[in-house]
């Protein structure tokens, strides 16, 4: 029952919490320009005040349209399940999928708003699907060395089986493999979660990815798309800090001051990714977009130099 | 053997700065402007001579600290000093003309790792040392050898050749530090000095064809063939 | 250390001390005529050294200098063919770099001479693998600046590919040689002195993977080094931009000295348990050369491209001789290098006369040599007859027994790629001499007979002394190892076959 309960408080933490996440990314990026920046609780209020708006559709949309959203939304709410949130152990519904399953979730979701982006018929969603295609065959593939990588690594694909080896084995812990799969990983989570050098959500037209496809939104719908992204990148800092680069501070027992401690933990931890991101932020300037490939191809070396370095310990 | 039976944190150790020593190399491999690539080449120079350390003190060969200091200071402080003053000449910063985009020949090197691997695992298999931090700097070896041969082969500033060859000798290097520690001295510090001597050339026949042929590229240099 | 010791370790001494007074002589003296008899001294009492040197070294293979320095029958081969181009081409050098016009920088150009000729007459006596690599690794380096003594824009690009592409293949060898220390430490344990001798013995024991790789490594590095193909591509742009002399050096002294590291490498991997794959590929690649140098000779439009190509052929037939084995293959070898050192000088000075009369590199602006150059051009043409192996020259006399050498072992296939490519070569080169020395009535018809047209019109030029006398120096011993193949030569090389597959002396 209290495995029950702390399950729902993980997908809970990870829908309340990601739009804190945003908030303090953006306002530090403001804070280290010299720059007074929008508050933390920002995107909260982003998030309320497009709630109750109305929404518009396009005379052309059909049912995609509207169920695209909602299978975002709901593909982003599964994920927590399968991951350590709040404990290091595995908790009822975990085992539904591994890390590959958990990555092919992610993958439809953002598959559902390419669709709803071609299926609002504006020229915007076209580009938009379009280039997220794009972008996403040039960054699965790493994506999928990556998990081999750390599949080789613990010789398992549950997250929870490598959290438990990092974390109780400095030697694997400190060896290349390990490293170079936290530095491949670091790269796609740049690039998955729009930051620069790619930033696809900017408004700038020659460079817009994800907010072509969601142009034509409004109101609600908007709001769980949003949701959605930040939920994303909540789920990708906690695989990236939870699993592979700081897997310490989690419940070991389940206790409410355990799950809460952990929580507060994850908040550290993510600042410290955060502050990390900012800093890539700040001193990389925005690619062009024939040169995307650039970064993912540093990535995809940096997973196939972990699966060598992984062959000979 | 020195490198099969190791306490696995040293292990750990090698392998690490093997393998940053290649990210090194990558680095050199994927960027454009010549000063990073001078700035990567002193840095694994110095990782090669934190090897060389690492090997004196868990394998129990003093003479290699000395090596180590004359590393750090030949390759890690007076060879990137030498072709700083080269470059300085030459009144180039970037390559202009690479026939492989920076990041293809990342890919094509990720390739080479995994060929160097084939064959460094074969060798490992046949010697019954798989998995050991032998094969490891024999996979490093090898890749540094095959990713100086790509530089060589894909780019054209003098400055970019003389790196890759540069890179072809500190492969060399670092896996003989790894797989032969005892090699004796003489060897080891004539090898150095033969390095210096050959920066030394290179740095006379840069400054000839500035002078005499007019170019910093040796993409220009074509009127030879057949 | 008895007396025989002794004076071998005397001769040595002149052999390696003679060329570097050279250079300390010539750096400070400053002055072209010094200079250049300094480095005739040198070379006339190296050549001599090496004379006295060759029968002792027969005796028995003996080591200077705590192991480093080794004397042997093959090395002493080697050294009086590297001797032998040394002097030719030193009084070569004193005709032709006057004609230059470089009075200011030639004191340089002789202490580089000197030099170069140091580091070539070091490889062959270096007993460390690993000092036998930086002396290989040395002569690069010193060649570079002969090659680009001129300071013309081909030369200095030609000086660059040369040191670009044989440093990054000679460090294929450096790789290959720490994997046969490495292979050697899992036996001899980690620190031994890494000699010819220390790697035969333990070769047998040696793990033939790691054996084998480090074994293709040092042939492509060293093969490098030797203008085998495909890694030959150096050789044309170096042969054919230095001054002529150099080009002579690089020809018949320098690639002899790269070569010896094969042949000593291939000694090596009989002994391990490697099979027939190292004779298998030493022959092949040696068949390669053979193919690229007739592909490039038939279309060379380059008069020195055209001997640098030949030096290729030469290199590939040299390299089946040894691929193939055996006492015949050996000796023919054997003989091919030092007939090819003499001959490929003679070449070489006849085109640097050539060049010098016609103002020109291009066969196709080089008519009617020997109007021209009656005295040389007529012993060049004699070379090139020479050069494509026909009788009654000692390159024929080689070339057979390396044939009869390899219709004798498994690799009989390579005689049979061998024969036709020598005939395409033989035809090819000749073709291009034709052209130059009986050619040009297409061209003007009436003039050529009036002396109107333009490469023939030239009056005879006055060849200097110091040009012709080196060619006569290599033609008259071509022609009398032609004739004759002394019993004491067929001698040595027994000796020398049965050094290199480890029987007891004859």
């Amino acid at each position: 029952m209290r495995d029950i309960l702390l399950q729902i408080a993980q997908v809970l933490s990870v829908m309340l919490l990601a739009p804190l996440l945003q908030g303090v990314i953006l306002q530090w990026e403001e804070r280290v320009q010299r720059a007074q920046g929008p508050g933390i609780l920002q995107p909260y209020r982003d998030l309320w005040k497009l709630l109750h708006k109305q929404a518009v559709v396009p005379e052309t949309a059909s049912f995609i349209y509207w169920i695209a959203p909602v299978v975002a939304f709901t593909c982003m709410l599964t994920v927590p399940i399968l991951i350590p949130v709040l404990t290091d152990y595995p908790l009822p519904l975990s085992d539904m999928g591994d890390i590959l399953g958990g990555g092919f979730i992610l993958t439809l979701g953002s598959f559902m708003i390419t669709l709803a982006g071609l299926d609002s018929g504006g020229a915007y969603g076209g580009i938009g699907a379009s280039r997220a295609v794009m972008l996403g065959i040039l960054a699965e593939p790493t994506l999928i060395l990556v998990f081999v990588g750390i599949t080789l690594l613990a010789k398992a694909m549950l997250p929870f089986v490598v959290n438990h080896l990092l974390a109780g084995q400095p030697a694997v812990y400190w060896g290349p493999a390990h490293l170079f799969l936290v530095a491949a990983f670091f790269i796609l989570l740049l690039v998955e979660t729009d930051r620069l050098p790619i930033h696809s959500s900017t408004h700038i037209e020659v460079y817009m990815i994800d907010e072509a496809r969601i142009l034509e939104y409004s109101g609600p719908l908007l709001a769980l798309l949003k949701w959605a992204a930040m939920m994303k990148q909540f789920i990708l800092y906690t695989i990236f800090c939870n699993v592979l680069l700081l897997p310490w501070w989690l419940s070991h027992h389940g206790s409410a001051i355990g799950a809460v401690g952990a929580a507060a933990a994850l908040l550290g931890k993510f600042s410290f990714v955060a502050l990390a991101v900012v800093f890539v932020e700040t001193v990389q300037s925005r690619l062009r977009y024939f040169r995307y490939q650039e970064p993912l191809a540093a990535s995809f070396l940096l997973a196939v130099l972990a699966i060598v370095a992984n062959q000979l310990r | 053997m020195f490198a099969v039976h190791l306490p696995p944190l040293a292990a750990s150790l090698f392998s690490l700065l093997a393998i940053a020593s290649l990210l090194l190399a990558f680095v050199m491999l994927g960027s454009r402007w010549l000063k990073d690539y001078l700035l990567a080449f002193a840095v694994q120079s110095w990782l090669i001579a934190l090897l060389s350390v690492a090997i004196g003190y868990y394998g129990h060969y003093p003479e290699l600290y000395l090596i180590a200091v004359l590393t750090a200071l030949f390759r890690g402080l007076l060879l990137p000093y030498l072709l700083l003053r080269i470059v300085r000449q030459m009144n180039v910063d970037r390559e202009l003309h690479e026939r492989l985009s920076p990041s293809s020949s990342l890919v094509v090197g990720a390739l080479l790792v995994i060929f160097a691997f084939v064959v460094a695992d074969h060798v490992g298999i046949s010697l019954g040392i798989a998995g050991s931090v032998a094969v490891l700097a024999l996979t490093v070896m090898l890749s540094m050898k095959l990713i100086g041969f790509l530089m060589l082969a894909v780019r054209g500033e003098v400055i970019s050749q003389i790196l890759g060859l540069l890179v072809l000798e500190n492969g060399i290097f670092l896996g003989s530090q790894i797989l032969v520690p005892g090699m004796p001295l003489l060897i080891e510090l004539v090898i150095l000095f033969d390095l210096l001597v050959v920066v030394a050339c290179f740095g006379v026949l840069v400054r000839y064809l500035l002078l005499h042929a007019g170019t910093s590229s040796a993409h220009d240099l074509r009127r030879l063939v057949g | 250390m008895d007396a025989n010791d002794r004076i071998v370790g005397g001769l040595l001494g002149v052999i390696l001390l003679a060329p570097l007074a050279a250079v300390l002589g010539c750096l400070l003296a400053r002055r072209p005529r010094p200079a250049e008899y300094l480095n005739l001294t040198a070379a006339v009492s190296v050549l001599a050294a090496v004379l006295l040197l060759l029968p002792r070294a027969l005796v028995r293979t003996l080591t200077f200098w705590h192991g480093y320095l080794i004397v042997d029958a093959l090395g002493a081969w080697v050294l009086l063919s590297v001797a032998s181009v040394y002097l030719l081409s030193s009084i070569y050098a004193i005709g032709y770099m006057r004609r230059l016009d470089e009075a200011g920088r030639l004191h340089r150009f002789y202490a580089l001479f000197a030099g170069f000729a140091l580091t070539t007459l070091c490889g062959p006596l270096m007993n460390n693998i690993g000092v036998y690599w930086i002396a290989i690794e040395l002569t690069t380096l010193v060649s570079t600046f002969l090659v680009c003594f001129e300071l013309r824009r081909d030369s200095v690009e030609a000086a660059w590919k040369y040191i670009v592409v044989v440093s990054a293949g000679i460090s294929l060898a450096l790789l290959g040689i720490i994997l046969f220390y490495w292979a050697g430490s899992l036996r001899m344990g980690p620190t031994y002195d890494l000699t010819w001798a220390a790697l035969r013995t333990v070769a047998p024991q040696l793990n033939p993977t790691v054996a084998l790789a480090a074994f293709l490594l040092v042939l492509i590095g060293f093969g490098t080094k030797v203008g085998l193909a495909p890694m030959h591509t150096w050789l044309p742009d170096a042969h054919s931009e230095g001054p002529a002399p150099v080009s002579a050096m690089l020809s018949g002294a320098l690639l002899n000295t790269a070569m010896i590291g094969i042949v000593r490498f291939l000694q090596v991997a009989d002994r391990g348990r490697l099979g027939a794959l190292p004779r298998l590929v030493v022959v092949s690649i040696g068949a390669f050369s053979l193919f690229i140098a007739a592909l490039f000779i038939v279309r060379q439009r380059g008069i020195k491209r055209l001997m640098a190509y030949s030096s290729v052929e030469h290199m590939g037939i040299m390299t089946l001789g040894f691929g193939f084995g055996g006492p015949l293959g050996i000796a023919g070898a054997l003989y091919h290098m030092l007939g090819h050192s003499l001959n490929k000088s003679l070449m070489f000075f006849g085109a640097g006369n050539t060049m010098q009369a016609f103002h020109t590199k291009r066969i196709s602006r080089i008519h009617r040599v020997l109007r021209s150059l009656p005295a040389s051009g007529l012993l060049w043409l004699a070379g090139a007859v020479a050069i494509t192996g026909a009788p009654p020259f000692s390159l024929f006399l080689s070339e057979l027994t390396i044939m009869r050498a390899g219709l004798a072992g498994v690799n009989a296939w390579a005689v049979f790629v061998m024969l036709p490519l020598l005939v395409v070569i033989f035809v090819g080169f000749l073709d291009h001499f034709r052209a130059m020395y009986f050619g040009g009535h297409t061209a003007a018809p009436a003039g050529a007979q009036t002396g109107g047209s333009a490469g023939a019109a030239r009056a005879p030029v006055r060849e200097s002394v110091w040009c012709v006398l080196p060619m006569w120096l290599a033609l008259v011993p071509l022609l009398v190892l032609g004739l004759w193949w002394p019993q004491a030569i067929s001698h040595y090389f027994s000796v020398v076959a049965a050094q290199l597959s480890g029987k007891a002396v004859p």
